[in-house]
């Protein structure tokens, strides 16, 4: 399963990156790293991006981002 | 007497600006970082017997560079060395804030802490045991609260006591854990074979950079990615651990910021419903979110140009009125040839006058995007809208300098600063020619008269859609072509919503606007200098004979396919490069031959003397002052279209129904909403990119949409039986 199939609301553990290059090291430095809690916050009016909190802050990023980074439903 | 260099860093949204202008007040320089629009804002200080040099580095996440901003911010650390770093830490959001303040830590320069917006985190129920981080990371940590000047002192003269070597702070030296194994390997093989690098950077700094395969230190010392001693170092690792060096090592910085933050934070456990929250359920509420947004920036639009509008009028019409008629009396009072005063009023007076009216449209603008920036509320525009922008290639937050560009492209151009990525600013620049600025009302509204009187809302409807389809289209093309590439991807803070300080927003205003006067004022001047010679030399001749004339009767053979190949029209296009308005008043200069009562309606008003005009000038500030702020509270709609009848205009009406046809009038329009971006708007895309080179690149792709569209109005049209 990965970020951008998540519902508003739900928690979840990040598994694994599967970006690369650049982006990967930005989603690293912004704190979404493996092992990290998340949770969709938002969902923007049209449907992306979507809004996450993760470290303690709230991190925005499109659903093609999303798709790369898996994660697996805590609750 | 003893100096010393600081640096400023911290995150974004960290309130490191607030605090620079804290401790800078009025010694703050706003410049920009050289051969890039990056803003560099420095301050000397004296502190005693200290000067301190500041310098403000953009915010940054990481010393990894990702936008151009954050490069700056990284390689004046790197390259610059300063004595002292003052991170700026937002205390509300400890952790993510640490890890920045971990890799300056990497960096081996002694660092103090501004532990700041500490009042919020205190309210939050937030404790923090200073002493402790001060400990564990060996820096100075000082809580501070800069919209309150609270702790800046106390950051002087800590400054201070380091600067006179009274207090030595040594930041630690962090384990990496396993990693330093691996250090050492790369350390000892750089000893070897590259010594020269170890003191050109801050060693250790570079050997995890090395280690994580940095492409910019890559590229910088000419290193090989794959280098023997660096794949040595790290095949212990690959092998035992499933991810590549560069997730370890950001894994065990955010491993200490985390050990860190955990030590040092007494949380009392709450669930994060705070004011951002609450708002954030509304404005960004699936349903509300729109309609909200599409009322905030109506007010957003409304404010910056009914606000702004009256100012602009009442400068227009003192340099139109007494600032003329006096400079004419007191030259011909000293006998000066009659070119003289129609230069000094004509050419240099109404040139002045051209940058003044832009002062307040500017000043409103710039005053409100700062407000937007610093509430909070510009990273919503970009989430709501960054669906939209994203699918004609650009970003959420470009949806500002495009909306306000309606108002006055030229202030556009500068609000695409909001942008983080140069590639973003570029582009939306590019598009900003097209939203139809308020200009080109003029041109319209006399046109329309003239035309269209009975379809007059559904014509001037027409034109705004057309730049906006063309808008989307030259998205769309540009995306492909120009603008091909790496597009920068949409990862983005949604900081809390905070109530900015009046203080920090005039500032910010007044240097934009400085910059505004002393750059673009010089060339929008010598234009309009230039431009008085096109229509005056040589001087006394008739309009056709001008230089302006000929050289719009050398190009008018362009403009016959679109339907108005006169060279009345080319040389009111020409003339109306400086601004779209002028269109109109050059036709009205050639088509209404001057039969001298213009001159003479003038001579009534010169029985007042200088003190009368004083006094009208100052009463007519003061209307200025009040319709301003009525417009704020007074119906919705366009003022400007409601031009007045004056004689002359019906004058040229007539003049114009006798020369265009219905269907050459709308080509005419689709060409002037069109064609060459101004020459206000080249200057301001100057200053913002630093070379001509995307003024000229609109130029071009600009006037051949126009011509291209004039043309399939026309001949479409013509064929269609129009």
């Amino acid at each position: 399963m990965n970020l951008s199939e998540l519902k508003k609301g739900q928690k979840a553990k990040i598994t694994s990156i599967n970006s690369k290059g650049l982006i990967k090291r930005r989603l690293m430095d912004m704190g979404v790293l493996p092992g990290e809690t998340v949770e969709v916050e938002k969902i923007a009016p049209l449907g992306d991006p979507i809004d996450i909190f993760v470290k303690g802050y709230h991190l925005s990023l499109r659903k093609s981002e999303a798709e790369q980074i898996n994660v697996e439903v805590i609750e | 007497m003893k100096e010393i260099k600081v640096a400023v860093t911290g995150n974004p949204n960290s309130g490191k600006s607030t605090l620079i202008n804290a401790i800078a007040g009025t010694n703050l320089q706003v410049g920009n970082w050289p051969g890039v629009t990056v803003e560099k804002k420095t301050a000397t200080i004296k502190f005693d017997d200290l000067t301190i040099n500041l310098v403000d580095l953009p915010g940054t996440y990481s010393l990894s560079p990702y936008t151009q901003e954050e490069r700056i911010a990284r390689d004046f650390l790197v390259k610059e060395k300063p004595d002292l770093i003052i991170n700026v830490v937002d205390s509300t959001n400890l952790e993510r804030n640490l890890y920045l303040t971990i890799q300056i830590l990497e960096l081996d320069i002694p660092v103090v802490i501004a532990l700041n917006i500490y009042d919020e985190a205190k309210k939050k129920g937030y404790e923090i045991d200073t002493e402790k981080l001060e400990q564990l990371l060996g820096i100075k940590v000082i809580p501070t609260v800069a919209t309150k000047k609270e702790g800046i002192n106390e950051l002087l003269n800590v400054i201070k006591d380091f600067a006179l070597g009274i207090n030595r702070i040594v930041s630690k030296k962090l384990n990496y854990g396993d990693v330093e194994e691996s250090l050492k390997i790369v350390e000892t093989a750089l000893k070897m074979n590259d010594p020269g690098l170890l003191n050109k950077y801050p060693s250790r700094w570079l050997i995890l950079k090395l280690l994580e395969n940095d492409e910019l230190v890559l590229k910088e010392t000419g290193l090989k990615g794959d280098e023997k001693f660096l794949k040595q170092a790290v095949s212990q690792f690959l092998k035992s651990h499933n991810e590549d060096m560069e997730s370890i090592i950001a894994d065990i910085r955010y491993g200490i910021a985390y050990g860190v933050t955990r030590e040092v934070l007494k949380k009392r456990d709450r669930k994060h419903t705070d004011l951002t929250e609450k708002i954030d359920r509304i404005v960004l509420n699936r349903y509300l979110g729109i309609p909200i947004f599409l009322i905030a920036m109506w007010f957003v639009f409304k404010l910056s140009f009914d606000f702004s509008a009256p100012f602009s009028d009442w400068l227009d019409s003192v340099i139109i009125g007494p600032v003329t008629k006096w400079t004419t009396v007191l030259l011909n009072a000293a006998k000066s040839p009659e070119w003289f005063v129609s230069l000094a009023t004509e050419g240099i007076i109404a040139g002045v006058g051209a940058v003044l009216v832009f002062i307040p449209i500017i000043a409103v603008m710039m005053f409100i995007i700062t407000l937007l920036e610093g509430s909070g509320y510009m990273a919503r525009v970009a989430f709501i809208m960054d669906r939209l922008m994203h699918s004609i290639g650009l970003h959420g937050k470009s949806f500002i300098p495009l909306i306000l560009g309606f108002g006055c492209n030229v202030p556009s151009i500068y609000a695409t600063r909001v942008l983080e990525s140069e590639r973003d600013r570029k582009l939306t620049a590019m598009l900003v020619p097209l939203m139809s600025c308020g200009a080109r009302l003029p041109v319209y509204a006399i046109f329309i008269g003239a035309f269209f009187a009975k379809n007059a809302p559904t014509v001037l409807w027409s034109l705004y859609v057309l730049g906006i389809l063309l808008a989307i289209l030259l998205g769309l093309f540009l995306k492909k072509t120009l603008f091909k590439g790496f597009a920068p991807v949409f990862i983005m803070e949604l900081p809390p919503y905070r109530v900015p300080l009046l203080r920090d927003l005039m500032i910010h205003t007044w240097h934009k606007l400085k910059h505004f006067v002393i750059k673009a004022g010089t060339y929008i001047f010598a234009v309009s200098v230039i431009m008085w010679f096109m229509l005056n030399t040589p001087y006394g001749v008739e309009k056709e004979n001008s230089a302006l004339g000929r050289v719009g009767k050398t190009i008018s053979p362009v403009f016959a396919p679109l339907g108005f190949g006169t060279w009345e029209a080319s040389s009111s296009l020409v003339a109306g490069l400086i601004a779209k308005e002028v269109v109109v008043s050059t036709m009205a200069q050639i088509y209404v031959t001057d039969n001298g009562q213009e001159e003479k309606t003038e001579g009534t008003e010169e029985t007042k003397n200088f003190l009368e005009d004083l006094k009208d000038v100052a009463i007519s500030f003061f209307n200025a002052l009040v319709d301003s702020f009525q417009n704020l509270l007074a119906g919705f709609g366009i003022k400007s279209l409601q031009v007045e009848e004056e004689e002359k205009k019906t004058a040229l009406k007539s003049k114009l129904q006798e020369i265009f046809t219905p269907l050459s009038a709308y080509a005419f329009l689709a060409f002037v909403l069109l064609y060459w971006p101004c020459v206000v708007v080249g200057i301001a895309m100057k200053q913002e990119f630093g070379s001509w080179k995307i003024y000229g690149q609109a130029i071009l792709i600009h006037s051949m949409m126009a011509w291209l569209v004039a043309f399939l109005i026309y001949q479409g049209g013509s064929l269609l039986g129009f």
